[in-house]
This record gives structure tokens, C-alpha cells and sequence, in this order.
């Protein structure tokens, strides 16, 4: 059982010039979980539902400092004065990002971490690591190199080494953020097989379609406070406006409508011929003999994990040297060299492609053209930064921003490049619907200015809100094209939803 | 030594270990070239200066340091470097431990002066090299040319070597650590990140 | 062969050839041990079908070796200290670098960190060495994919200013490693790791009977080598 008593948490943290911020993390929460419940806590982004499941599996107060007020008990254990250590005995944790919550290199050997740090008999626990690997089905996933993994397989492996240590309660924390949908079923399978044990689990989520028939409660946040609660009945009854109007991403994908009606037939395409490239391990490859995509609107190109479509979006931008085949574009054919000229990438990770110490230099670093001078160069970067909001933090190291606004900030700078391919890769991992509407807004904005923009995705509501075209990618080759509209919108739900009611395996 | 050592003191030695052996290892590579194998000592240091820094500014008491530079010759004894390399891995590691605690663990200035104190466990990987080709050079020579000429040479080479070695170390140390000084100041204190 | 010894074995015989070669002379009892050096390498490298390397060893090797034979005598003043050096280094220095490509190559992290627990290394060595191995091929797919954003953005290309190039590199993933180490601390915490706790550990080495053989043969060899 989980016991929250008048809790209060407000984080401590260091501004810049030096001075302490208190930031609230949740008010007034008198919660009692029972044993073996399912509880759901969503709602937007800095809601407070982070804070909550760091409550609950003691890294706060221990690891997380702040001011603290109130109880909190775990299976009989007030978190304040109990160690993770002992904790973690007891309490299990997934966390969002599958690339940096691992701490060994190998599989097996990260699958066994929690339960050898618990001290159990290792003969006991390669037995166990065995009969979890069965009862998950993930044989195929041990002895491996992490490295290696796909985001879904990572998180995976993380699951089964809970499962491996068995505590009574698990957390997770928006466990789906990196996921596509198959590893998100393979998750939601996980959950259901928990909780048939009659673990609690608590997820935090933004995501809720594979939650929704699993979930015995559900938590509104807003402002570190529990706004709402909903029971299982409550849950099922609740339509694509009712979460519309919360705030939060729709239950079931089926309801969400298509945005884009019926088009006339395209202008101008971009088109990929005897495009063919492959790694050097020979793992991941494209071929492509001829493909055409309109160019005057938004493609999203879908595909499971491992189908080819970042090594295709590498190719299409160029950074592929030994890349075989020509990409026809406004009357231009282009090898790698022109296509590096004319593509600009948002990546998954936008850290790795900001490198300025302010927002200004940042957009300006992508005004290449020799011809203009600084003064020129200063004011078109103002004037691209107004158009996104982002102009107040001209002077703003791009580190301190949020992850939302370093994104338009690679997005300004993607402008000021005057490339007029824009490709993003997962723009909206792990985004509300605030932030995901917001995303999608901006990139019809890029639309009108002219752009072609190609957006790796597997956020099914995203791609509703702003996509006009569908590439299906599977196995390195092109499985389908599509426009996207209320006919279509069947192929694309039978790709992303293709069995409607899972059972089997995992 | 106070073993006040969290998870997450250990996991930032850890990772800023990794970093600077993998800052100081390419550049080493580079250094295969011969002409560049000579002022390695000094440029070595100047790169992996900067993460050094950053990792300096991280520590807030003893021993963080002392467990990097052991580890450093742990890694470079089982790549094959002979055993000198512990002694100036761990020399090298405690003056830098020295420094640091003198600054109270919140000076910028220490730390550079500790970026000058650190590099000097690059003497260690090169001070096996050293007396192995000159043992090898003047055995051979000792057949051809006679003793006395060998004994003439022998007096003659290694001293200001040995020192223009060590100065180099400093010298690369003390740029360093000014340029990591720099970069922190104009990336992680503007990002807040210090 | 691939017989699987301990680390621990292969450190011994790591610390065994590297005293003999750095001090070694080149005449009497101490050059056959030299000679033994040289060629045990060699054979641990085919023993764990390490081909290449074992080839390109014996190449090098027998190139310098056919340096100082014939070479050398020929030469002299400049000419001669370079080659004497570079034949110096190479004869000298090899099979500990070979030894140490061989221990890297046939010993997994696991393996090495338990032996590490097993020779008393305190955890908080033994801590931070396990998140080493586990950041580096992270560092490697940050740089990778930073060099892609670079590209892409068409900045640091050629080599015009290489600090600036570095700044552009460094930077970014300077920052990237404090995020990480914050996330990796919290998610080990949860996941029961202590300092001091005692862990146990599925990953099993000991030391068999050809270990204690071969350790057994590394000592006399040292005898020899410092009787004489």
C-alpha cells in the first residue's frame, strides 16, 4: 500500500546567476493506493506527475532535493527515513529515456543489476533471469549488446529486470515516450501480465490508448495538484472531447478524426531514383528504384522500428557519401553533395545539433551566404525568431531553454538555412497535447513558407493534425504512398493499430 | 581520506573518466605519426583539458581525482604500458587532490593550476619509452662503437629530454585548463550548468 | 585452443612480459626470456582466432628484426637513430601492446570487474570503471551523431581552426555527459545500487588448473630473469 499524508515538494534549484529557485512539484496530495491497484496519473507537461512517482520510489527527497512536508509510506516504509537502497527492495522504476537508464552493456548482465544488488544467490538468479526471459518472451533479447537494441527493446529489458527482482510495486514514468506502437503494446502486454500478479503500478503518462482498459484509477494533475480522479467506469466513458478539454491525448486513437480533406492533385514532387545504400555491417540498406513525393506539402513516413527510415532520411540529406542514386527536385537532379545543400534535419536528440552560446548566433551560424553582411544577418534572425516566439531569448544560451524551445530554435535555424527540405526526426517524443498541437502548428507554418517537409513519426494524432502525405517504409523499401484523407486514413490505422485487440505473445 | 562517496559522485567519475581518456587516447593516436609523437606531452593535455575542468567543477570533496587517475592506470597497464605508470598516474592524482582541497573546491583558479598538476601522469607513459629505446639503442651501439661512446651519449641525451618532457606536460596542462576555463564560462555558466 | 584463463591470469602475465621486455638485454638466459615474450602473444592471439592482429604482429616484428639485422649497419648519424629507435620501440614495446590487445579483446567488462572485486579493488574503483565501460560507446554515438548535425549545418569542415572544430564537438558533449551521469545516478539508485552494500555477482571466473600452471611458469620465468 502507498500512503501520501498532506504531501508538499518543491524542488531547489540554481539559476544561472546563482540565486535558489523554488519550483512547486506537488501540493495538498492525500492519496492512499491500494495493494495491487493500477493508477494512472496524467495531464500536461510540469503537472506534477514525475514528481509524484519520484515520491513513491524515494529519489525524492533522496536524489531530488527540495522542501519536503508531509508522509509518505511504502509497504510500511516512511520514504523520508528509509534509503533507496532498502526501497528499491520494494519498489521498481522504469524511467523515459530507454538510452540512459542502463548501467551495464549487456543484457543479461543488466537484466540480473537489481536483483544482485539485493544481494540474491546468483545461481538463483540466472534461474530466474531464465524462467522471466519465457514468461516475457525475450529470449531473442538476451546475452545481447545494448547497444545494439532498438528504444522498444531497451525498454523491454529494463522491464524484465524488474521483473527479475519481482518487487510488489512498480513505477514508471511516461514509460512510452520513445516508443513506437509495437514496442507500446509489447509494454502494455508487460503491464497487463503485473498486474495479473497483483503488483501496483503507477504510470505517469501523456500517451493513454494502452492504458485505458488496464487503468482502476486515473489522476488528473494540474499545478502539482490532483485536479481529478476518475474510476475504471468514469474512464470508459470519456470522449475525445472530454480529453480535448483536460488537455490530455485521447484514450482511443480510433475516435481522433482526420484534418486534411480531400486534395487536388500536386503540383511538383520530389523524386528518388535508384536511390540504394547500405551500411557497412550490412544491417540496415535502402532500395528504392522510384519514388515521388509531392513536395509542396507534408509527408510523414512511417515504418517499424529497423524499416529503414532515419537510414533513408540520412541519405535523402546527403550525409551518405557512398549513397548510389539521384534525388530529382525542382528541375534539379542531386547527388549527395547538392542534396547536403538543400536539406536541413531536426534531429531526435536537439542538443547534438546546437553549438552557439546564444539563440541569435545559433540561427545566424546557418546564414551561410557569403553575400550578406552582420548587420543584414542580425536582423533576419530577429525576424525569424518573432515568428516562433523565440526573439526574448535572442541572447539566451540555447542550453537553458526547454527541450520545446531548443526545437524551435533548430527549427529558426533549420529557416535562416533557406534549405528548402526540412526533415524531423521524431519531433514529438514524449510531448502532451499542448506541446504536440504546437509542433504541428509550426510545421504548417514552415508549409506556407514553401518548404518540403518530411517528418519521421510514429505519433499516430500528430501525423492526423498536420501530415497531407503517408510513405510506408518496411525492410528498406517502399511498402506504400499514400495522400492522407478520410478515405485513406484506413491504411494508416491498419499499419499503426493492425491487430485492434491484441492477445498472444508479447 | 573521508569516503563520503555517493552513487552519484562515483557514476560523474565514471563518465568524465571516460571522456577525458577518450579526449587524451585520440589524441594520443594522432601522435603516431612521428613527428607529432614528440609534443604530445603538450598537446594532449591542451584538449582534454577542457573536460577536465568541466569535471573539476563537479568535485566537492576528496578522492574523486585519485579514483580517475587510478583508473587511468589501470586502463593504460592492461593496453601495455609498464608499471612507471601507476606511480605517476597516482602522484600525478594526489598533488591534483592537494590542489584542489587548497581551493577549497569552489575556485576556478585551482583547478587550472590542478589541470597543470594532472597532466603530469603523461610522463609516466612516456618515461617507459623513454628508457626502452635508450637501453635498446645503446646496447647495440655499445657492440659497434665501444663503451666510452656509448657512456658519452648516454649522459649526454636524456637529461634536458626528461625535462623538456615535464615542461611540456605543464605547459599543455596550464593551456588546458585556461581553455576549459573559457568554455565553461562561455557555454555552462551562460547555460547555468556550473 | 581458446582456453578461457582468468583475468587475473592474463594480468600476470602481462606484468611478467612487461618487466622482462622493458629491462630485458639482449644477450645470455635474458634474451631466450625476451624471446619467449615475443612469441607468447602471438599464440594467446591465434588461440582466440584473432588473426589479423596476430599476422600483422608477426610482420611487424620480423620487419624489425630484418631492420636491425641488415639495415642498421648501413646507416648512420640520423638515418640510424631513427631506425634503431622505431626497431626499439617496436621490438621492445610490441608484445606488451599485443598482451594488452589480447586481454582487451578476449575479456568482457563483467569479467573484468568481477576480477577486479576479486583482487579487493574497492568499489569505488571498481563503481566508476563499470560506468566507463558502459559510457564509452555512448560517447561514440553522441560524436557520431554530432558530426552528422555539423555536416548537415555545413560548419567546422576542413580543417581551418581546429579548436574551433573541437569547440563544436566538445561542447555539446560535455553537456550531454553531466545530464547522463544525472540520469544513470538516479535510475542505478532505484535500481538498489550502494556503495559498499556487497553485491553479488552472476558472472563467474576462477582460476583453473592450466591458470595456475601457466602463473606457475610466469614466476620462474621471473627467477630466471632477475637470478641472472
Amino acid at each position: 500500500m502507498i500512503e501520501f499524508s498532506n504531501v508538499n515538494f518543491e524542488y531547489r534549484t540554481t539559476k544561472a546567476d546563482g540565486t535558489n529557485d523554488d519550483i512547486i512539484g506537488v501540493k495538498n496530495i492525500n492519496l492512499r493506493i491500494r495493494d495491487g491497484e493500477f493508477v494512472v496519473l496524467t495531464g500536461g507537461s510540469g503537472c506534477g506527475k514525475t514528481t509524484l512517482v519520484r515520491l513513491i520510489n524515494g529519489l525524492i527527497p533522496h536524489f531530488y532535493t527540495g522542501k519536503l512536508t508531509g508522509e509518505v509510506m511504502v509497504e510500511g516504509m516512511h520514504v523520508k527515513d528509509t534509503p533507496i537502497y532498502e526501497l528499491s527492495e520494494h519498489v521498481g522504476s522504469v524511467f523515459q529515456n530507454p538510452k540512459t537508464q542502463f548501467f551495464n552493456v549487456n543484457t543479461t548482465d543488466e537484466m540480473a543489476f537489481a536483483a544482485e544488488n539485493q544481494r540474491r544467490d546468483p545461481e538463483h538468479i540466472v534461474k530466474l533471469i531464465e524462467t522471466t526471459a519465457g514468461f516475457l518472451n525475450v529470449r531473442k533479447l538476451l546475452d545481447r549488446n545494448i547497444f545494439e537494441l532498438s528504444g522498444g527493446e531497451k525498454q523491454i529489458v529494463a522491464c524484465a529486470g524488474i521483473a527479475v527482482l519481482s518487487p510488489s510495486v512498480v513505477v514508471l514514468d511516461e514509460p512510452s515516450s520513445n516508443l513506437d506502437h509495437d514496442a507500446i503494446t509489447r509494454l502494455g502486454k508487460i503491464l497487463k501480465k503485473w498486474k495479473d500478479e497483483g503488483k501496483t503500478i503507477v504510470v505517469a503518462e501523456h500517451r493513454l490508448f494502452y492504458l485505458k482498459d488496464l487503468a482502476d484509477r486515473m489522476l488528473l494533475f494540474r499545478n502539482g495538484e490532483i485536479e481529478h480522479e476518475y474510476d475504471s467506469r468514469e474512464i470508459s466513458t470519456l470522449t475525445l472531447d472530454d480529453t480535448e478539454r483536460l488537455g490530455i491525448r485521447p484514450l482511443s486513437l480510433l475516435e481522433v478524426p482526420c484534418k486534411q480533406k480531400e486534395k487536388d492533385a500536386f503540383i511538383d514532387y520530389l523524386r528518388l531514383e535508384n536511390f540504394d545504400f547500405s551500411y557497412k555491417d550490412k544491417k540496415h540498406s535502402i532500395h528504392i528504384s522510384d519514388l515521388s513525393v509531392p513536395s509542396d506539402c507534408v509527408t510523414a513516413i512511417i515504418g517499424h522500428n529497423g524499416a529503414g527510415k532515419s537510414t533513408l532520411a540520412r541519405n535523402i540529406c546527403g550525409l551518405e557519401k557512398h549513397c548510389r542514386g539521384t534525388m530529382e527536385y525542382h528541375g534539379r537532379r542531386m547527388k549527395y553533395k547538392d542534396r547536403l545543400h538543400s536539406c536541413y534535419m531536426i534531429m531526435q536528440d536537439v542538443n547534438h545539433q546546437l553549438f552557439t552560446e546564444s539563440v541569435g548566433d545559433e540561427v545566424m551560424l546557418s546564414m551561410t551566404d557569403k553575400t550578406i553582411d552582420e548587420d543584414e544577418k542580425e536582423k533576419r534572425a530577429h525576424a525569424i525568431l518573432r515568428e516562433l516566439d523565440l526573439d526574448i531569448f535572442f541572447e539566451t544560451h540555447p542550453m537553458a531553454l526547454s527541450g520545446g524551445q531548443k526545437q524551435r530554435t533548430a527549427i529558426a535555424s533549420g529557416i535562416a538555412s533557406s534549405k528548402p527540405i526540412l526533415i524531423f526526426d521524431e519531433p514529438t517524443s514524449g510531448l502532451d497535447l499542448y506541446h504536440m498541437k504546437q509542433v504541428a502548428s509550426e510545421i504548417l507554418k514552415l508549409k506556407e513558407l514553401g518548404k518540403t517537409v518530411l517528418i519521421i513519426t510514429h505519433d499516430y494524432e500528430f501525423i492526423l493534425q498536420c501530415c497531407d502525405y503517408v510513405l510506408e517504409i518496411e525492410d528498406g523499401q517502399v511498402r506504400d504512398s499514400y495522400p492522407l484523407d478520410d478515405h485513406t486514413i484506413d491504411k494508416l490505422r491498419r499499419f499503426i493499430m493492425p491487430k485492434v485487440k491484441g492477445e498472444g505473445n508479447v | 581520506m573521508e569516503k563520503g562517496f555517493e552513487i552519484k559522485d562515483l557514476i560523474t567519475v565514471g563518465v568524465f573518466t571516460a571522456l577525458y581518456f577518450a579526449v587524451t587516447f585520440i589524441v594520443a593516436c594522432l601522435g603516431f605519426i612521428p613527428i607529432f609523437m614528440a609534443v604530445m606531452p603538450l598537446i594532449g593535455p591542451i584538449f582534454a583539458g577542457i573536460p577536465l575542468m568541466l569535471y573539476f567543477t563537479k568535485i566537492k570533496h576528496f578522492g574523486m581525482v585519485l579514483i580517475t587517475s587510478v583508473i587511468i592506470a589501470v586502463l593504460m597497464f592492461i593496453m601495455g604500458h609498464p608499471y612507471p605508470i601507476f606511480i605517476f598516474c597516482i602522484g600525478a592524482g594526489l598533488i591534483t587532490e592537494l590542489v584542489l582541497r587548497a581551493g577549497k573546491y569552489e575556485s576556478i583558479k585551482h583547478c587550472i593550476v590542478g589541470s597543470v598538476t594532472f597532466s603530469l601522469w603523461l610522463l609516466g607513459m612516456v618515461i617507459a619509452f623513454f628508457f626502452g629505446f635508450r637501453e635498446a639503442y645503446f646496447a647495440s651501439l655499445a657492440d659497434g662503437y665501444g663503451q666510452e661512446y656509448v657512456e658519452q651519449m648516454m649522459s649526454y641525451t636524456p637529461a634536458w629530454m626528461f625535462y623538456a618532457m615535464i615542461l611540456m606536460c605543464l605547459v599543455g596542462g596550464g593551456i588546458g585548463g585556461l581553455l576549459g576555463a573559457k568554455v565553461l564560462k562561455k557555454h555552462f555558466r551562460k547555460a547555468g550548468m556550473v | 585452443m581458446g582456453l578461457k584463463f582468468d583475468p587475473r591470469t592474463k594480468l600476470m602475465l602481462m606484468i611478467t612480459i612487461g618487466l622482462i621486455m622493458m629491462s630485458g638485454k639482449l644477450t645470455g638466459p635474458e634474451y631466450i626470456l625476451r624471446l619467449v615474450c615475443t612469441a607468447i602473444p602471438f599464440i594467446l592471439l591465434l588461440s582466440i582466432k584473432s588473426f589479423k592482429s596476430a599476422i600483422l604482429y608477426a610482420i611487424l616484428l620480423s620487419g624489425t628484426v630484418f631492420c636491425e639485422g641488415f639495415i642498421v649497419p648501413y646507416t648512420n648519424g640520423v638515418m640510424n637513430l631513427i631506425v634503431m629507435t622505431i626497431c626499439g620501440v617496436i621490438s621492445r614495446f610490441g608484445p606488451g601492446y599485443l598482451m594488452g590487445w589480447y586481454f582487451v579483446s578476449s575479456t568482457s567488462v563483467s569479467e573484468f570487474i568481477t576480477a577486479m572485486k576479486k583482487m579487493h579493488f574497492p568499489d569505488v574503483v571498481t563503481i566508476p570503471m563499470s560506468v566507463m565501460f558502459r559510457y564509452f560507446p555512448t560517447l561514440k554515438e553522441e560524436y557520431l551523431s554530432i558530426h552528422d548535425a555539423m555536416k548537415m549545418r555545413e560548419i567546422g569542415q576542413g580543417v581551418k581552426n581546429p579548436f574551433q572544430y573541437v569547440e563544436y564537438v566538445l561542447v555539446p558533449i560535455m553537456m550531454s555527459t553531466v545530464q547522463i551521469a544525472n540520469d544513470l545516478s538516479a535510475a542505478s539508485l532505484t535500481k538498489g545500487l550502494g556503495v559498499n552494500n556487497g553485491r553479488t555477482h552472476i558472472c563467474r571466473i576462477s582460476m583453473k588448473a592450466y591458470d595456475w600452471l601457466l602463473i606457475l611458469a610466469m614466476v620462474s620465468m621471473l627467477v630466471i630473469f632477475y637470478a641472472f
